[in-house]
């Protein structure tokens, strides 16, 4: 790898310049060309485009080429799954989709590289009429709006309902009782939900860098000492490298944590018994708690760079837009968020749609986006491994949460 | 006397042989492990990624037709054509460069042969994806980032900086007596003719050697191919696939199909160098030699 790797290394030094002076070239131009043709590439996971579910990506651009016979739209399709599409476009930009689909989480790493467009006039107010207040905070920096969202993101509760009653699993410690749960405890994105239920916070409200986070003090402890009874609990099981769902499937587990992405397999595993809540309380010191899970969204993210600004723009809020969404819901059970759709009978009575927006509505916090989080995963996930591991007991309890509420706060560097 | 000292040296040899033995399997079988066990995975029928026994509880050849019959949302047999194609033409073309520049600095005495070669030696301590990002503008100026094209711009990118790797090629052709290019150049041969008629044939066991290096950068490379390749999914390599396969959307479903994949792909190396073995310990030892 070395070697091949020099050459071109050296001829980047040379020509480095040149490229630079190249691309500031070729840079965006202007939307109205008075032509008919238009060309939009755009991009999806690669299920939206696939076969077996029902070519959700192509028949939703062919509809919406229908809709506007004022432009000839040729579409050209590429895959970029929401997790990684952010990087992607970030990463140049002028070279990527003009409409893209991306998780909240990276939208600042899109904003400071102007590779997103905003929505205004018309558009914006079409997007803010069909979504919850907080689904929009979740794709908005500075008070400017950046996608149209199409879907939540989160996680919550999968249980067997022939071990569990629906009293049963409103309350974790109740449901340890009568069966066996298992939850990604050495995972950061599921461990912070005792923390948050206790009243930890991050970053203030979630948007206030300077505020930092704050997983100290008493209730933090209390959190890390409930963690440590919960993992020496035989019928608690810790959820990694996909035991939980294997547990499902071979009865050794009753409950899991997850999301609508393993749903699918875990019908397969129970059948009729699948039932899905939001998540459950939890009982610290005699007082029950809410767990409070992570949740963003995805969107619909315009190119900012886009040739076709207008197009682009409108397509990016047709896919985002009802009739997409039912069809997203129906090929491919992605769960819907337009509030409209929402109230329609079909879908509001599916537990799994009722089950996700339960848990974006009432027990989870929106996760924060400021550049510090991402200083926030590697403590919380080493503190779930030291619970695991025995190293973190309820002697080093205060200064194990004391430590890592020190490294969450700190970029390692200074 | 003499029998019974005899007897103890078998007895003291016998004991040693066995430790040794001993040892050397225990070691075989820790260096085995993983592979078996990525064999009997893409064997196995239990679902999911997570198992609780070593040895599967039932076998299937599932989720060897899975990787072929289910192309919808990750197209293998299209990534293995591809990664094969690739590393097919980079390994002829970075296989020629390595043993003609070899060749040059072994036998050519010109001016900037020393400074090339102490350049060639300080860029090789540097990592090559420190260069992909620039890498990858670079093919982008050049109009090579869509569609087919990627396929040339990742060939270009495999073999591209194999001049730079010449060392062991060149200590080989070292050990060649020069008398004999000496008395090809009196007859008349030009110095192509030299090294195409006369180095080439007595280096069998470097160009065996050159071939297989070459041909697995390519095979195997996943961080050019995932930077250059971006959106365009049927220009994906396998180790992108492979990667692909372990993303949380699809692990559950496709994790039994991934170590299936991962037993393909070392199909065409194990060929490649089981035909090639025999070359191959002379190349490394000669080269050393050198």
């Amino acid at each position: 790898m070395m070697k091949r790797g020099l050459a071109t290394f050296l001829t980047g030094i040379m020509t480095v310049t040149l490229v630079a002076a190249g691309l500031t070239g070729c840079g965006s131009s202007t939307a109205d060309k008075g032509s008919e043709k238009v060309r939009l590439m755009v991009w999806s996971p690669s299920e939206d485009q696939s076969k077996d579910s029902g070519e959700w990506l192509q028949t939703m651009c062919n509809n919406f080429a229908k809709e506007h016979p004022e432009w000839d739209i040729t579409f050209v399709y590429g895959v970029a799954d929401e997790a990684t599409a952010a990087d992607q476009v970030a990463q140049d930009p002028e070279a990527s989709a003009d409409v893209f689909m991306y998780a909240n989480d990276r939208i600042t790493s899109l904003t400071d590289a102007d590779a997103v467009a905003k929505f205004g006039g018309k558009y914006k107010e079409e997007i803010e009429s069909t979504n919850s207040e907080v689904l929009l905070d979740s794709l908005t920096v500075d008070g400017e709006l950046y996608g149209v969202p199409f879907t939540t993101n989160t996680w919550y509760m999968f249980y067997d309902k022939s071990v569990f009653s629906e009293e049963d699993v409103k309350n974790l410690d109740t449901m340890l009782e009568k069966g066996t749960v298992s939850f990604p405890f050495t995972n950061s994105w599921y461990l912070p939900a005792f923390y948050l239920g206790n009243g930890c916070t991050l970053f203030g409200d979630g948007t206030d860098e300077s505020k930092g986070v704050d997983f100290a003090g008493e209730k933090a402890v209390d959190v890390t000492n409930y963690a440590i009874d919960l993992a020496a609990n035989p019928n608690f099981k810790i959820d990694a490298d996909g035991s939980g769902l294997a547990g499902l499937r071979d009865g050794s587990v009753n409950a899991m944590f997850t999301g609508s992405w393993d749903a699918n397999a875990i019908k397969e595993a129970l059948g009729d018994n699948m039932g899905v809540s939001s998540l459950p309380t939890y009982t610290i010191n005699g007082q029950e708690k809410q767990m409070l899970a992570y949740a963003g969204s995805k969107a619909i993210g315009v190119n900012a760079h886009s040739e076709y600004m207008e197009q682009a723009v409108a397509l990016a809020v047709y896919l985002g837009g009802s009739d997409a969404q039912r069809a997203h819901y129906e090929m491919r059970t992605v769960i819907p968020c337009n509030t409209e759709l929402l109230k329609e009978k079909d879908i509001a009575s599916d537990p799994l749609v009722q089950a996700q927006n339960d848990t974006f509505n009432n027990t989870s916090i929106l996760q924060p986006f400021v550049a510090s989080m991402s200083n926030c995963w590697v403590p919380v996930e080493n503190m779930g491994k030291g619970i695991r591991n025995k190293s973190v007991t309820h002697e080093n309890a205060e200064e194990q949460t004391e430590a890592m509420n020190e490294a969450m706060n700190s970029n390692g560097i200074n | 006397m003499a029998g019974k000292k005899l007897q103890s040296a078998k007895k003291k040899k016998m004991i040693n042989n066995t430790i040794v033995h001993i040892v050397l399997a225990v070691l075989a079988i820790i260096w085995l492990f993983p592979i078996v066990w990525v064999i009997l995975t893409s064997f196995r029928a239990e679902k999911g990624s997570y198992v609780s026994t070593f040895f599967p509880k039932a076998f299937t050849l599932d989720n060897y037709v899975k990787l072929f019959t289910d192309t919808s949302i990750l197209n293998f047999p299209q990534m293995f054509m591809n990664t094969l194609f690739i590393a097919i033409c980079s390994c002829i073309l970075s296989a020629f460069y390595v043993l003609a520049v070899s060749y040059c600095l072994s036998r050519l005495k010109f001016k900037m042969r020393k400074p090339y070669m102490n350049m060639a030696m300080i860029l090789g301590l540097f990592p090559g994806f420190m260069s992909m990002i620039a890498v990858y503008f670079i093919l982008k100026a050049m109009g090579l980032t869509e569609g087919s094209l990627i396929k040339l711009a990742l060939i270009l990118c495999y073999s591209g900086g194999a001049g730079l790797s010449f060392q062991i090629a060149k200590g080989f052709f070292d050990t060649i007596p020069v008398a004999i290019d000496e008395a090809a150049l009196l007859d008349g041969c030009t110095r192509w003719q030299i090294f195409s008629r006369i180095t080439l044939p007595l280096s069998k066991p470097i160009i065996v050697y050159t071939v297989l290096t070459s041909f697995m950068a390519p095979w195997l490379d996943f961080i050019f191919a995932k930077v250059i390749c971006r959106a365009n999914s049927d220009q994906y390599t396998i180790a992108i696939g492979l990667w692909k396969m372990l993303e949380k959307e699809y692990i559950d479903s496709w994790y039994t199909s991934f170590a299936a994949g991962a037993v393909l792909i070392s199909i065409p190396i194990a060929i490649l160098f089981l035909f090639m073995q025999r070359y191959y310990v002379d190349g490394v030892s000669g080269a050393v030699k050198g």
